[in-house]
């Protein structure tokens, strides 16, 4: 199966070359099912959290993309309580030459800049564009609450 | 074979109705009426009325076919004619979705028509639209409606000056609306061609200005290669874009496939370039895909433009019907009429609301009968089972054929399965169990409340609608009868294949006989009872409901020599059907132009 080949492939990536600030890995057994971690980025108010996610990769990726979501909570206009994230390059705009890795990327920029104008919790969103410091300080607080 | 009395009047009300055609030969030469009718009907309206009350319901036609002559020619009618909204954008739809096809329906409906034995038919279609705008419409597959867009491409292609294939790109991205296309290609040429994938900045490259038809993005042939897709070292093929992004043709073969349903742009996999159809097709390896693409893409563009362009609601059927004159449709509701079409596979069907043909009924009330039909159906199922009791000897009777004269077979009662009275009185004297007896009920129940009432005239709407339903679907099963005698009549009697037909046109009819009825009754259930326009529209529904059964009738024998010893009486028949049915249907728009018919 080519996804098995490909998943492998991008496992031995990221161990030789690992992105700054990001790690991830299967859990057990299963190949198709990955931990991730990601270090909350320096200039963000999730500075000094440690966020965890799953992916799960579909049998057909990399034609289809991989599932995707946090489960560590975390407080951001694009990611909701269950952890679900709103970012483009995980529904539509998915490319078979995208990877793990560079996935893990976007999602990092993704915290230090919200797309606040396409928000999946339209609530913190209004904030976030209205009470900046409101938004940042409750953002810290959950990061100290359940990310460190 | 015993012959009912009415049968007698029917050929009379036929006949006298074909003699007043003859009076008024210009109905017929002149087949597209001018607009202007819409004021005179008004007027006609109110006419037609007193005359109709005073002559009771016996040919309603005669009246209506007067004022409903086409106004001769005059200048002012000239100037309007001119005025017809024609679009100032140098592509005039008309004629991208090219005249031809028009051409080539109304030829169908005219040969058509000339099957149909009696030329009343013909001009009952002219009185039946008489007052409203006509008909423009096509019918399409997505193939036709996909040719129909190469040849809008190929309008704009001296404009724009790139490939055929460029511009289905760009036609793509702008849902195959040229004149929006062609008014940001004016403003912002530039970005489009970057948006649309027809080059990209990014790696520098720029597929729009290499028009080369030898371009070097083809299959290449690679030993050892390591697709970036699938980590795969092996010796295959490959394919690249200018932007030198290149993968095995395994993985963009797999891409590909799961993009093609979305009718969206395909792009190299790595960058924003787009693949082009003619490259499609070389990485797949067949012409089907880049066919399947554009099929999905004509589809979507069908679902954003759903005012112009529906699909058939029948199952399983492809066809699309191209609406021409989309501003008409508010005038259909004005004048309470619906623009019902018919797709290749003649199903028919309304236009507006997607229902099947409802008249008389137009789409408020046919919404209103549904509703609540479907909101009560469930307490009244039990009205509604196939078999009921013989009136007389109780034995359970299953209806399994088109026509309500019923015969038991045990104790050999005729009743008609309507009323469950007994048959005779229907077939001598006047045949009038489609009617709520108001007064009736009234004696019997005086003592129950309104609302018992009101449900009692609902499941005596609703039972009858439903019958007349059944009876539909038994009638299918009568068509497979009628292909069976026709083919019976070319094998055992050594006709030709268009004589037979008439028993066709006769099922035809007798189809279309059944569903006006159908609908009628919810019209009538809407109506105000007491009014006398409801009565002559119930006394029609009775002439035509009686109508229907006998052709029904006719309709069940098998004997292929009585069939044709019977044509002339078929014809006679079919006309008849067809007389009383656009009766009832203009007297049923009548009922909803005045207000006397509306949904509660």
């Amino acid at each position: 199966m080519s996804s098995l080949k490909r998943i492998t492939k991008e496992l031995n990536d990221l161990g030789r070359d690992p992105p700054t600030s990001c790690s991830a890995g299967p859990v057990g057994d299963d190949i198709y099912h990955w931990q991730a971690s990601i270090m909350g980025p320096p200039d963000s108010p999730y500075a000094g959290g440690v966020f965890f996610l799953s992916i799960h990769f579909p049998t057909d990726y990399p034609f289809k993309p991989p599932k995707i979501s946090f489960t560590t909570k975390i407080y951001h206009p694009n990611i909701n309580a269950n952890g679900n994230i709103c970012l483009d390059i995980l529904k539509d705009q998915w490319s078979p030459a995208l990877t793990i890795s560079k996935v893990l990327l976007s999602i990092c920029s993704l915290l230090t800049d919200a797309n606040p104008d396409d928000p999946l919790v339209p609530e913190i969103a209004h904030i976030y564009k209205t009470d900046r410091p409101k938004y940042e300080a409750t953002a810290k607080e959950w990061t100290k609450k359940y990310a460190v | 074979m015993k012959k009912d009395p009415i049968d007698a009047t029917g050929t009379n009300g036929s006949r006298s109705f074909n003699r007043d055609i003859a009076e008024i030969p210009l109905a017929n030469s002149d087949h597209t009426i001018p607009k202007n009718n819409n004021a005179l009907r008004n007027n006609s309206n109110q006419s037609n009325l007193s005359t109709l009350s005073g002559k009771s319901s016996n040919n309603p036609f005669r009246i209506k076919l007067e004022l409903q002559q086409p106004t001769p020619f005059t200048p002012d009618n000239l100037a309007e004619e001119q005025e017809e909204p024609d679009s100032d954008f140098e592509i005039d739809e008309d004629e991208l979705f090219s005249d031809d096809d028009d051409i080539f329906i109304n030829n169908l409906d005219q040969s058509f028509n000339d099957l149909n034995i009696s030329t009343s038919l013909n001009d009952n279609k002219i009185i039946n639209e008489g007052g409203v705008p006509n008909l423009k419409y096509d019918c399409l597959t997505t193939n036709e409606l996909y040719d129909r867009m190469l040849l809008r491409v190929e309008k704009i292609k001296p404009i724009l000056d790139i490939s055929k294939d460029d511009i289905i790109l760009l036609m793509q991205r702008y849902n195959w609306n040229e004149e929006k296309l062609l008014e940001s290609w004016a403003d912002q040429r530039e970005h489009i061609i970057e948006d649309v994938g027809l080059s990209s900045n990014n790696d520098g490259t720029n597929k729009f200005k290499n028009n080369n038809p030898f371009r070097d993005n083809s299959l290449q042939s690679r030993e050892n290669y390591l697709c970036p897709i699938c980590y795969e070292e092996k010796d295959c093929t490959t394919f690249k874009l200018e932007c030198n992004h290149e993968f095995c043709t395994d993985c963009y073969q797999r891409y590909i496939k799961n993009k093609l349903s979305d009718g969206n742009i395909i792009t190299c996999m790595s960058c924003s370039l787009a693949l082009k159809n003619n490259d499609i097709d070389i990485i797949m390896g067949n012409n089907d895909s880049s066919n399947i693409l554009m099929n999905s893409s004509i589809k979507s563009f069908i679902q954003k433009n759903n005012k112009a362009f529906k699909w058939c609601p029948y199952t399983d059927c492809q066809c699309i019907i191209h609406f021409k004159d989309t501003l008409y449709l508010s005038e259909f509701k004005r004048l309470h009429c619906s623009p019902f079409v018919t797709c290749k596979n003649s199903h028919k069907f309304c236009f507006s609301c997607g229902f099947e043909s409802h008249s008389p009924a137009d789409c408020d009330i046919t919404n209103a009968w549904v509703k609540k039909t479907r909101n009560e159906s469930d307490y009244l199922n039990w009205v509604l089972s196939n078999t009921k009791e013989c009136p007389k000897c109780n034995v359970n009777i299953e209806k399994n054929g088109g026509c309500n004269h019923m015969k038991c077979s045990s104790c050999k009662y005729e009743f008609c399965w309507i009323c469950d009275g007994p048959w005779a009185p229907h077939g001598t004297s006047y045949y009038e169990c489609t009617q709520y007896k108001n007064e009736k009920d009234k004696d019997k129940d005086s003592n129950s409340s309104n609302d018992d009432k009101k449900l009692k005239k609902f499941t005596f709407y609703y039972r009858i609608f439903n019958e007349h339903e059944m009876s539909a679907k038994l009638d299918w099963k009568l068509g497979q009868t009628v292909s069976q005698n026709v083919y019976q009549l070319q094998e055992k009697l050594g006709l030709s294949w268009i004589e037979g037909q008439f028993l066709t046109d006769s099922l035809k009819v007798l189809n279309e006989g059944r569903t006006a009825l159908k609908w009628s009754f919810a019209v009538a259930y809407y109506s105000d009872q007491s009014h006398n326009l409801t009565k002559i529209f119930m006394d029609n529904q009775a002439l035509l409901s009686h109508a229907v059964e006998s052709l029904s009738e006719m309709l069940t024998e098998k004997n292929p020599k009585i069939l044709m010893e019977k044509k002339n009486e078929f014809f006679n028949k079919t006309g008849y059907v067809e007389n009383r049915k656009h009766a009832l249907l203009e007297c049923g728009r009548d009922l909803l132009c005045k207000g006397i018919c509306k949904p509660k």
